[in-house]
């Protein structure tokens, strides 16, 4: 009899953890999904901030590097070609870069090299 | 269980009725227990599923704002150029042009952000591009006095710059029908970037500069 009650207070007390793990369960899927779509958006609307500014800002030396280089290729003396040079590396550096992919590990150490090079180039 | 109930009340209503407090005491506790278990579960999730969203979303939203900028970014650098070369060339006729360009570059960048921030919750990508080209379908009206003096000033500038982009577009494609080339030209007047586009393409040709500089400007969707 003793045994017998004891598995019974035993079955119920299974019963009740199990109830409570089902309860936290259900919350848990509900708030699973409510937070994926939150956070989502979240992420998105901090992202696309992120990435417009650096967008914007390497667009913006790719676009005066390639149309500077074109303006020096009219005059052709020793100072120029050298510049000329200093140019087409900056170029090379700035279409090597994926400046649009988040998960580059080099992301910002690359976005120093680039814009200490074009501080260099600018004519004052 | 009603019957059960009533049954028992029949043979012992006073004791019936102290467990029946007692049951309903219970049930209480129960039902508060489960209630609280329902919203930690709930408050975990939402912090799980958040976590793992917040980077999905910003990767997401991060290529986007990255690609849409990079070609604002790409004419006012070219724009910034073309301004450091009349400055020091002394074509100073030039210049309040120009500015005039990277003041509507200027506005569009602002503009481009204030949808970025808004209209970013959306999560389909469809209908953020829809939304992209109702916003430039705005930007054909005049954003200033500025604007609106370049513009009107330069009427018939304008038409053949656009004749020009329309022959480059004929010669990428030449089996193009003259049609197709048309609808081409009109499309493309429909955002601020083509407009300032052909502006620019105008200037260029205004320095006696060789349209190659702009190249790269030429190469850009928008």
């Amino acid at each position: 009899m003793a045994a017998a009650a004891a598995s019974a207070n035993s079955d119920m007390f299974d019963e009740i953890v199990m109830a409570e793990e089902r309860f936290h369960g259900e919350g848990y899927q509900e708030g699973y999904a409510e937070g994926s779509h939150v956070g989502v958006i979240e992420g998105r609307r901090y992202g696309s901030l992120h990435g417009a500014k650096i967008g914007s800002e390497i667009g913006s030396y790719l676009g005066f590097a390639l149309t500077w280089q074109c303006l020096l290729q009219k005059c052709t003396d020793e100072k120029n070609s050298k510049k000329i040079r200093a140019l087409d590396s900056l170029i090379g550096m700035i279409q090597k870069f994926p400046y649009e992919d988040p998960t580059y590990d080099k992301l910002q150490e690359d976005l120093e090299k680039i814009r200490g090079k074009f501080k260099q180039l600018v004519p004052d | 269980m009603s019957w059960v109930q009533v049954a028992v009340s029949r043979s012992s209503e006073d004791i019936f009725d102290e467990d029946a407090d007692e049951m309903y005491l219970l049930q209480k506790e129960w039902n508060s227990t489960m209630k609280k278990r329902l919203k930690e579960g709930y408050r975990d999730g939402i912090e799980a599923g958040k976590e793992l969203a917040l980077q999905e979303g910003f990767n997401q939203g991060y290529r986007h704002g990255a690609e849409l900028m990079a070609t604002c970014g790409q004419f006012r650098g070219t724009l910034n150029a073309l301004l450091s070369w009349c400055h020091l060339n002394g074509h100073d006729s030039a210049l309040s042009k120009i500015n005039n360009l990277l003041d509507v570059i200027g506005k569009h960048e602002e503009d481009v952000l204030k949808y970025l921030n808004s209209i970013e919750q959306q999560p389909d990508l469809g209908h953020i591009l829809d939304s992209v080209q109702d916003m430039d379908l705005n930007h054909t009206d005049p954003a200033g006095t500025e604007y609106n003096e370049v513009k009107a000033g330069k009427h018939e500038d304008v038409g053949s710059s656009g004749e020009n982009i329309c022959r480059n577009n004929g010669e990428v494609g030449s089996l193009q029908s003259e049609c197709s080339k048309a609808k081409l030209c009109t499309d493309s007047e429909r955002s601020t970037l083509a407009w300032v586009k052909k502006q620019t393409t105008w200037l260029v040709e205004q320095l006696g500069l060789s349209l190659d500089i702009l190249h790269h400007v030429q190469q850009l969707e928008h």
